[in-house]
Parts: C-alpha cells; sequence; structure tokens
C-alpha cells in the first residue's frame, strides 16, 4: 500500500493513492485533486456520473486516517474551476477533519477566492519553504533544497518482452525534485521519459513500487 | 398538365442535349409522379442525378399547371455524402431548370458555405437545395424549422450505401423520421450502388411506418459494366516484399502503365500511402511534373476542386488518391485505374473500377498490385468476386443511443420537444425499432439529468424540462458547443495545417501531430514541411529547408475487413496451391509457397495450421483461418482469453486478413491448450464478453461514441472556444463509466458494437466449427515463415493478461537488470 522514499535525511511514505507523508514534519502531501471537476463538467452538460465526484473525498479521509498527519498542504489545483456545490462537501471534509491544519500552496487552476478558504481556516501561499524544502505548485528549481511539486501529473511508460506495455502514475524524483501524481480521480497523466538517474514510484493499483532499475538499465 | 405531357417535356429535353432516356430513369420518373418513395440502385456516372431532378422539376410544372401563383419556400432536398458532390449536382439541377425555362432557385448549403449565403438561406431557403447530412441536423437546430420545412417534397439521398452502416446513416434515418412528420407530403428517395442487401437498405431508408411503405419501389438499373482485373506482377518473384504496405518495388510497372493510358487514377488504401507514391512517381519519373497530382480528403477544398476539374479537362496524365475520388460525376478521360493493396471489399474494388471507361460500351480496367506476397491470393480471389458480382452487404447500426442523445439534443436546442411525439418517430426508424421503455426512459434523464442524480443539490445543466414537459435547452452557451459538436460525427480530431504567413495546406488528425516536435519535419499535400508551433487547433507550418528525414504524414483510418464470401473465395484460392489448377498469380507465387514449405506447409482444405516459433522479441504462436481481420480479432482475443484461465500469461494480438499472432514472454503449451477444448464453440458469447473486458477493444469503439454524443468536446476546427477547464477524454469517461456507472447505455453501447459490427459473433462460431472439421497441424519452426510475416511486424496490438499489474511490472523491471 506504501513504499518508503529517502532523500537525505527525509524520509516520505508514498502512498497508493498519490499523497505523500513527510515523516520528519508529520506532514501530509498532496498534488492536484481537482475537486468540483465532475461538478464543472456536469454543471456544462457533460454528464460524468455524479458518483465520481465523492470518490475523491472518499480518497482523502481514507489517507488522512491512515496517517492521521499534524498538518496537510495542497500542492495546487485543489479545486478545478470556480465554487460548485463540491465547496460544501470540500467545507463539510474540512470540517471533519479540524484537528489538522489545511494549507493550499495555489495552483493555476485555484481561482477561487482566498476569502472563502480563509472562511474555512485554510491559509492560501503561493509556495511553503523550510530550510530543507521547497513546497510549490509548478516544479520549480532550487540549489540546495528538494523541491516537491504537482502540475504535470506524471506518469511513465514501461514496455517488456512480447511487446507487453502498461501506462501508470508515478511519484517522480529527479535529483532534488519530486513530482506527486495527480490525487484526484478523472484527471488523466502525462507521460515522462525517465532517464537512468531519475528515481520513479509507479502506481499499481492499490501498490507503490519502485520502477527505477527498468529506466537504469536502458541504453 | 398529365403525366404523358410532362414526359413529352422531357424527352424532347433529352433529345435536345442528344442524350438517350434510359428505361430506369423513366422508370423513377414515374414512380416519383405517381407520388412513391423508394430506392434507386444505379452506378455513378450512369444518369442517375436526371432520374430524379427531372421528375423533382416537372412536380413544379404540374403544380404551377394547376395554380397560377407559385409558392415559396423549399421544394426538394438533395443530400450528398460528400460536400465535394454538391457543385456538380447543383450544376445538373440547374441544366433541367434552364431546359424547362422556369424560375427556381438552386441553393447548396454545407460547412463550405460563405456566412453571406447563409444569411440569406436564413430569410428564404431556395427552392432546391442541396446539403449534407451534417447540415440537414444543423438546419434541424435552428428556430422554427418545422415551419421552414413544411412544404418540402421530396428528399433524395445520394450515394446511400455509403452512409448505410455509418452513423451518419443514422443520424439521416432521424432526421427523415422528423422531416414525415412536419412535411405531409414529403417523398423520400435514395440513389445507391449495388451492395448484398439492397431490400434491406430501403427498409432502412424509408423506416418502419406503414405509411411510407405501402408506396414503396426498388428501381434497378441493371447496367452491367465489363471490368477487366489484371495483377501486376513483376519480372521475377525474388524481390517480393513479405510484409509492407506500400508496394513500391512495382514502380516502374505502374509506370509503364501510366504511361500507356490517356489518364490513369492510383487508388491506396491510406492517405500516407497516397502521400509516398506521389513522391515517389515524382522522383523516379520527373517527366510527370505537371501532368501528376494527388487527391486525397486532407488536402485543401481548392486544390481538390482544381484536380478534380483538370482530370475533367485531360490535363493530367495520372492522380494518386484516395477513397475521396470513389465517388462523384463522371471523369471520361479515366481509361485505366491501378488498385494499390487489398481494397477489402468487392464492391468498393467494382466501384473503382467504374471509374474508367465510361463512355458507352467501352469497358473498365483495372490493375490491382498486390503490395505483398500474401496478397497475390487477394488478386486472385478478387477475380472471381468481380466476375460473379459478389458484393459484401452494408450492415446497419441498431440502437445507436450516440447519435439519438445527438439527435434529441439537436431537437431541444432549436424548438423543444415532446418526448411522447418523438419517441413514436425514432420508434419507426430501423435503428431504433427494439429500443424499449426502460432505454428510452435513459436516455431522456441522461440529457436532462445528466443520469443518475445522487445529491439533490446536483448541477447537472443541458436540457431543461419545462412545466408543459416540453425538452428545451435554454442556455445559449451549451446550445452554442451543441452546434459546433453536430459536425463531428465523422470521428478523430483534425487540426488546420497552414503557413506561417497564411495559406491553408489541409487538415491532419491530433494523433499524427502530436508525436511531433516544433522543428519536426514532415511530408504532408506533397510538400516538406517543418512544424513551428500548435496554436488555437491550427498547425503552422513552413517550407523545411533542411535535408532532414520526413516523417510521413499518417492517418488511424479505418481497418476494413473481408467479408464472410470474400474470405472463403480466399480459402479457396490458398487450397488451390497444392493442386496443378493454378491462377496466373499463385503460380507467380511458386517462390513463396517453396519458402513456406521449407519451415512449415501450405495447408489444404482439411487442414488447420499452426505456426510457433522463438525470436528475440518472444514466443509466437500463428494461426490461420483465412476469415478476415474482424473475426481473426474476435478469435484472437477469445482464443488468448481461454489460455490466460489455464495459467497467469499475458499476450500481444496482431492480426490480418490471413490469420493472427499470440505473442507472449513464455512459451504456450499448445497440444494441452488445444485438449482443453481450445476451439469449443460453445460459450464463445460468454467467453468473448470476458475477453472484451480485458483488452482495450471497446475503449476504442467507446472514442467515437463520446464525441457524437457530446461527452467530449472538441471545439470546432479554426474557432477558439474557452474550453479550458472541459477538456476531458474519451478513456477518462471510458474509465468512469465502467468504474462507476456500469450499466451506462453508451459504455454497454461500445461494447454491443464492438461485438456487432467487429465480432461477428455467428461468423467466429461457424469458424470455430469448421476448425473442429479440420486437422490441425502444428508446426514449430525455426524462424518466421511468409505466411507469418506481415502479422507478426504489425504494429497495431490488442492486449490481454491475467497476470497481476505487480507481477507484470516485476517482468518488465526485472528484464533489464542483466
Amino acid at each position: 500500500m506504501t513504499t518508503l522514499l529517502k532523500y537525505n535525511q527525509l524520509e516520505f511514505v508514498l502512498h497508493y493513492s498519490g499523497a505523500a507523508f513527510w515523516k520528519n514534519g508529520n506532514c501530509l502531501l498532496i498534488a492536484d485533486v481537482h475537486l468540483g471537476k465532475v461538478a464543472h463538467f456536469r454543471k456544462n452538460g457533460l454528464a460524468v456520473p455524479a458518483a465520481v465526484g465523492l470518490v475523491n473525498f472518499e480518497l482523502l479521509e481514507e489517507v488522512l486516517s491512515f496517517f492521521n498527519p499534524k498538518s496537510v498542504i495542497y500542492l495546487g489545483d485543489l479545486f478545478h474551476s470556480k465554487t460548485n456545490n463540491d465547496w460544501r462537501a470540500f467545507s463539510a471534509f474540512i470540517e471533519r477533519n479540524a484537528e489538522q491544519k489545511h494549507v493550499l500552496v495555489a495552483g493555476n487552476h485555484d481561482i477561487i477566492s482566498e476569502s472563502h478558504y480563509k472562511k474555512l481556516g485554510i491559509e492560501v501561499v503561493s509556495e511553503i519553504e523550510t530550510h530543507e524544502l521547497l513546497l510549490t505548485h509548478h516544479p520549480t528549481e532550487t540549489d540546495s533544497k528538494l523541491n516537491i511539486c504537482g502540475h504535470i501529473h506524471p506518469g511513465v511508460l514501461l514496455r517488456g518482452a512480447g511487446r507487453q506495455s502498461l501506462r501508470l502514475p508515478c511519484f517522480f524524483q529527479s535529483q532534488n525534485q519530486l513530482i506527486l501524481p495527480a490525487f484526484g480521480v478523472f484527471t488523466g497523466k502525462y507521460i515522462l521519459e525517465p532517464t537512468a538517474t531519475d528515481r520513479v514510484f509507479a502506481i499499481a493499483q492499490r501498490e507503490v513500487l519502485d520502477v527505477s532499475a527498468y529506466f537504469q538499465n536502458q541504453v | 398538365m398529365t403525366n404523358v405531357e410532362l414526359f413529352a417535356r422531357a424527352d424532347s429535353w433529352f433529345q435536345s442535349q442528344q442524350w438517350q432516356v434510359f428505361p430506369f430513369q423513366k422508370e423513377t420518373w414515374e414512380h416519383y409522379l405517381a407520388g412513391k418513395n423508394g430506392l434507386l440502385n444505379a452506378p455513378t456516372g450512369s444518369g442517375k442525378t436526371y432520374a430524379l431532378w427531372i421528375p423533382i422539376v416537372l412536380e413544379q410544372i404540374r403544380a404551377r399547371s394547376r395554380s397560377a401563383k407559385a409558392k415559396t419556400g423549399i421544394k426538394a432536398i438533395w443530400i450528398t455524402p460528400l460536400r465535394a458532390l454538391s457543385v456538380e449536382i447543383k450544376q445538373a439541377a440547374e441544366r433541367v431548370i434552364e431546359g424547362f425555362q422556369l424560375d427556381l432557385t438552386v441553393g447548396i448549403r454545407t460547412g463550405d458555405t460563405a456566412e453571406a449565403e447563409r444569411r440569406k438561406q436564413q430569410k428564404q431557403l431556395p427552392d432546391l437545395l442541396i446539403t449534407t447530412p451534417e447540415s440537414l441536423q444543423l438546419m434541424l437546430a435552428s428556430k422554427d424549422y418545422a415551419q421552414r420545412l413544411a412544404h418540402c417534397q421530396a428528399v433524395v439521398i445520394d450515394e446511400w450505401h455509403e452512409l448505410l452502416g455509418t452513423k451518419r446513416g443514422v443520424q439521416m434515418e432521424l432526421a427523415l423520421s422528423r422531416m414525415k412528420t412536419i412535411a405531409p407530403n414529403l417523398r423520400i428517395w435514395g440513389i445507391s450502388a449495388t451492395i448484398g442487401n439492397l431490400e434491406q437498405a430501403r427498409e432502412v431508408l424509408l423506416g418502419l411506418d406503414s405509411k411510407t411503405n405501402e408506396k414503396a419501389v426498388l428501381v434497378q438499373a441493371n447496367i452491367q459494366k465489363q471490368i477487366e482485373v489484371y495483377a501486376i506482377l513483376p519480372e521475377t518473384m525474388d524481390a517480393y516484399p513479405w510484409r509492407g504496405h506500400m508496394g513500391l518495388h512495382l514502380l516502374d510497372e505502374v509506370a509503364a502503365i501510366v504511361k500507356r493510358s490517356k489518364t490513369t487514377l492510383i487508388f491506396t488504401n491510406v492517405r500516407s500511402a497516397c502521400e509516398i507514391w506521389f513522391q515517389q512517381l515524382l522522383d523516379r519519373y520527373p517527366e510527370f511534373a505537371g501532368e501528376i497530382a494527388m487527391h486525397h480528403g486532407s488536402i485543401a477544398k481548392e486544390t481538390r476542386l482544381w484536380v478534380e476539374q483538370a482530370i475533367r479537362d485531360e490535363q493530367l496524365k495520372v492522380v494518386v488518391c484516395t477513397s475521396s475520388l470513389d465517388l462523384g460525376v463522371d471523369f471520361a478521360p479515366v481509361e485505366t485505374i491501378i488498385q494499390i493493396g487489398g481494397p477489402k471489399g468487392v464492391a468498393r474494388f467494382m466501384q473503382r473500377a467504374g471509374r474508367s471507361g465510361h463512355q458507352p460500351g467501352k469497358k473498365s480496367v483495372i490493375y490491382f498490385l498486390a503490395t505483398h506476397a500474401m496478397e497475390l491470393i487477394e488478386a486472385s480471389a478478387l477475380q472471381k468476386a468481380v466476375k460473379h458480382t459478389l458484393v459484401e452487404d452494408r450492415i446497419p447500426y441498431l440502437n445507436s443511443f450516440d447519435v439519438l442523445v445527438q439527435y434529441l439534443t439537436t431537437l431541444a436546442v432549436s424548438d423543444g420537444f415532446y418526448p411522447n411525439e418523438i419517441r413514436q418517430e425514432v420508434q419507426n426508424t430501423f435503428c431504433f425499432q427494439a429500443m424499449t421503455d426502460e432505454e428510452w426512459r435513459w436516455i431522456l434523464n441522461f440529457i436532462s439529468k445528466g443520469g443518475q442524480s445522487l445529491q439533490a443539490y446536483d448541477e447537472f445543466k443541458k436540457v431543461e424540462i419545462e412545466a408543459d414537459g416540453k425538452f428545451k435547452v435554454n442556455s445559449r452557451k451549451i446550445a452554442m458547443h451543441h452546434r459546433m459538436q453536430i459536425g463531428t460525427i465523422v470521428g478523430d480530431v483534425s487540426l488546420q495545417v497552414k503557413f506561417l504567413g497564411g495559406g491553408y495546406i489541409g487538415s491532419i488528425e491530433e494523433y499524427f501531430i502530436s508525436r511531433l516536435k516544433p522543428g519536426d519535419i514532415f511530408q504532408f499535400g506533397g510538400r516538406r514541411l517543418e512544424l513551428y508551433q500548435i496554436k488555437n487547433m491550427q498547425v503552422l507550418v513552413r517550407n523545411a529547408t533542411g535535408s532532414g528525414k520526413a516523417k510521413l504524414a499518417s492517418w488511424l483510418g479505418g481497418r476494413l475487413s473481408f467479408s464472410a464470401q470474400m474470405s472463403q473465395l480466399l480459402r479457396e484460392e490458398l487450397y488451390r496451391a497444392n493442386t496443378s489448377d493454378l491462377s496466373v498469380e499463385l503460380a507467380a507465387m511458386e517462390p513463396v509457397f517453396t519458402r513456406q514449405r521449407r519451415e512449415s506447409i501450405v495447408p489444404s482444405s482439411n487442414e488447420f495450421l499452426i505456426e510457433t516459433f522463438k525470436t528475440r522479441e518472444g514466443y509466437h504462436s500463428l494461426f490461420y483461418p483465412f476469415e478476415g481481420r474482424f473475426v481473426h480479432e474476435a478469435l484472437a482475443s477469445l482464443l488468448a482469453y481461454r489460455i490466460s484461465l489455464l495459467t497467469p500469461i499475458s499476450f500481444s494480438l496482431a492480426y490480418n486478413d490471413y490469420g493472427f499472432e499470440l505473442l507472449s514472454d513464455q512459451p504456450i503449451d499448445l497440444e494441452s491448450v488445444i485438449d482443453n477444448n481450445l476451439f469449443s464453440a460453445s460459450y464463445v458469447h460468454q467467453d468473448l464478453q470476458s475477453s472484451l473486458n480485458a483488452t482495450e477493444m471497446a475503449k476504442r469503439k467507446f472514442r467515437d461514441i463520446a464525441v457524437i454524443s457530446g461527452l467530449v468536446f472538441t471545439g470546432y476546427p479554426g474557432k477558439l472556444i474557452k474550453t479550458k477547464h472541459l477538456q476531458g477524454s474519451s478513456q477518462l469517461f471510458f474509465e468512469v463509466f465502467r468504474d462507476y456507472e456500469p450499466d451506462n447505455l453508451l459504455l454497454q453501447q461500445a461494447i454491443r458494437e464492438t461485438f456487432e459490427h467487429q465480432l461477428e459473433e455467428g461468423r467466429v462460431i461457424l469458424a470455430l466449427e469448421r476448425i473442429n472439421q479440420q486437422n490441425i497441424v502444428v508446426k514449430e519452426c525455426s524462424k518466421p515463415t511468409p505466411f507469418s510475416f506481415p502479422i507478426i511486424t504489425d504494429r497495431l496490438r490488442e492486449k490481454l493478461s491475467s497476470e497481476t499489474l505487480a507481477d507484470r511490472i516485476a517482468k518488465m523491471t526485472a528484464s533489464f537488470m542483466k
């Protein structure tokens, strides 16, 4: 269900949902939930099954109770578009999980006004910097710190003998950057081409598997 | 004025044109003036256009003789599946009108019609309108359509065989069901080339209501054209490739035929082959410059029109083309046709042959160029099929709910509709005759409530139900999106290709262009172009300067398959290979058969051949039922599924018209799987259903369904609409339906269509029964055989696995750790 990722002294537990738990900081990192995407589609006449909109909340509850972190940091694109009825469900979710501190690092989709978040006690920032980490939505270059970000919706393509191939969402770490997969359902993925020095953790149903070796041995 | 007098006028006009009236034309005039509906079976270039324009115009003369005051408004609509044909049809109508000295107006309304002309038509429709199925739908999506079309007396659907068996055909069935109600004096006429199921074609066209059918006729022109088929054979077979799909090794032979003949049309099956042949001919024979042209559906309209005119004016020696030149009026100077690669249909092959030798008494000449050695069997079989006119059926769609969703939204966009009234009309179409109450309610629910609504405060908004029960779209934005979507029933998202400095070159599928990076060079429309950028659904390019290798523009296109009859002919030809009764083509294949026999056998009628061998790619098992591609798709996934039940295994599947391959990273114990009822004809339905869930076949079918039903908004070429937050892919929709709404009718439709239109369950069972009566011959080969080569090198594949995801990943990762 989870896999451990170590980076210098830092330890992260990677969860099959796409969330990463930063052990040392007792903090859960989640990118690209795209809440309200289903409702936004439906509002515009595109009939995504309404049930899909609820799955994100079920997954959020699951991962929060699994790690029981002190704080939850959303690395952007928490909401897909303007507020709609999913905002109510989100408010209820925040109320149920009020013992955690919730912070949003705003992404390009986050166009809902900060004041709405403030009312729910959620802080909205453009980035978060500790002395080891730089948390952003867009991948950002830094000199020494580890940049953890989202935005890309990373995925990888694996090929095997007998013309087999698989496309899977993944956690993608290259040098001092860790890109999280999109947490939200109904979001899609973008296939990256890792090099031998990258570390790749693919999500295979309810497991997270280190597949870096695949790319290390390719020419 | 009596019919006799009317016909006398028509006869004398024909004489003034120095034309002769054909019996089928006169027969059609009589039926039409007697108020009948029907289907006219006549080939292209036979005078079919005048078989119907004449009586439509005569009817106007008769009306005027009865009342002095001519009514304004539309009198007749002529539907053509190809925009490119509309100009010719208009010219024919104008010629008739002029001949009878009437003041009727003729107009065209297609996607190409200029804005000013559209506005004029909005005020006042012409008396005779030529349009496409999509543009007719758009008319139904505009306000007050019912009043505007109320006095229409005739709808003619030209080239009906091209629409039958497609979703555009379903679109047409629905539009006609509405027209019958709003225009009570309507006559419906279709024109079709010869297909196997003409009676059914008429039934689909006219629908099931008794009123339309009691006056229905089928008129057949019975024009038998003599067709001569030749295979193009090389001097020696040594150089004949075992695979490949271009046939360029016979370029010199093709050039020689071109030089001998007045004008030659070279038909290729796909546009990329068209591009290559054009370029190669020009490179090797520079003397063709100025006399060679290319014609395919993605080339700018102006260029295509120019090419068509140049053929008529005898300015061109050779035109390389695709199905884009299958239809349309005469190209008198064309003497010779060359077909590159298997045409996959006898009807299509004959239609193409008929593009040559148009003058009465002349015969049509068609050369068949097999692109790989195995295709020569096809050449041999085709000659027989043509001789006996063994043309295939066009199978009409049933319960195409995606088209129904689109149609109902169309009606809701214009004037709104009352379900009870429309239900009756829809139920009377061929496509929806078996629709249940439950399905109808589901569709209404889908467009008005977005399927099952779980929350009380769900915001789904598309079609609203007004107080009196009328279904209506009130949002202007949704109405606008929908109108744009109507034209995209044909499927793929295409982008316009333009020069940086302006100048439209053509359109290209997103599928191809998405694999290119700026700076990449590709070949398109006979030019070498460099990709500059993709912006707002436009591909901006400039002429390539460097000498880098150009990629060839490719189009997914439909892969076609042999009919049951053609497959049988093919098998019969193949079985002759072991006898001394060889056709020219089979005799030419002798070196191939020799090679085949070295490792394996050429099967006889009582043998079913399976070959196995190992290559770097893995363990190959090849099966040769010779049943046509679609049946092989089904058989391959059926067998792969049955084997995967016995042991955890992953397969990659490939197929062609001769056989199919199961490729795996582990060997299969064939003896033991065959003993485990591998070829059993029992439980075929259940096993196919399960295998379908294990492969992506239905997902691919769902692509079109998602676009047609308006789930995936494709935008409109050239027009930028703010839809950034509404972009979803059909794949995402497929996955959420599968996981969260498995009873969704559109999802179910994708599965059903895979069965009916692709898997052909009935033929699969017959094939299995046949195999069970044959001796199964398993040949362990040391390397690939000539039979296997075209299959194992095909890259369009399906996958099926019974291993866990984690195991598969572990294997993939491990195989690289040496």
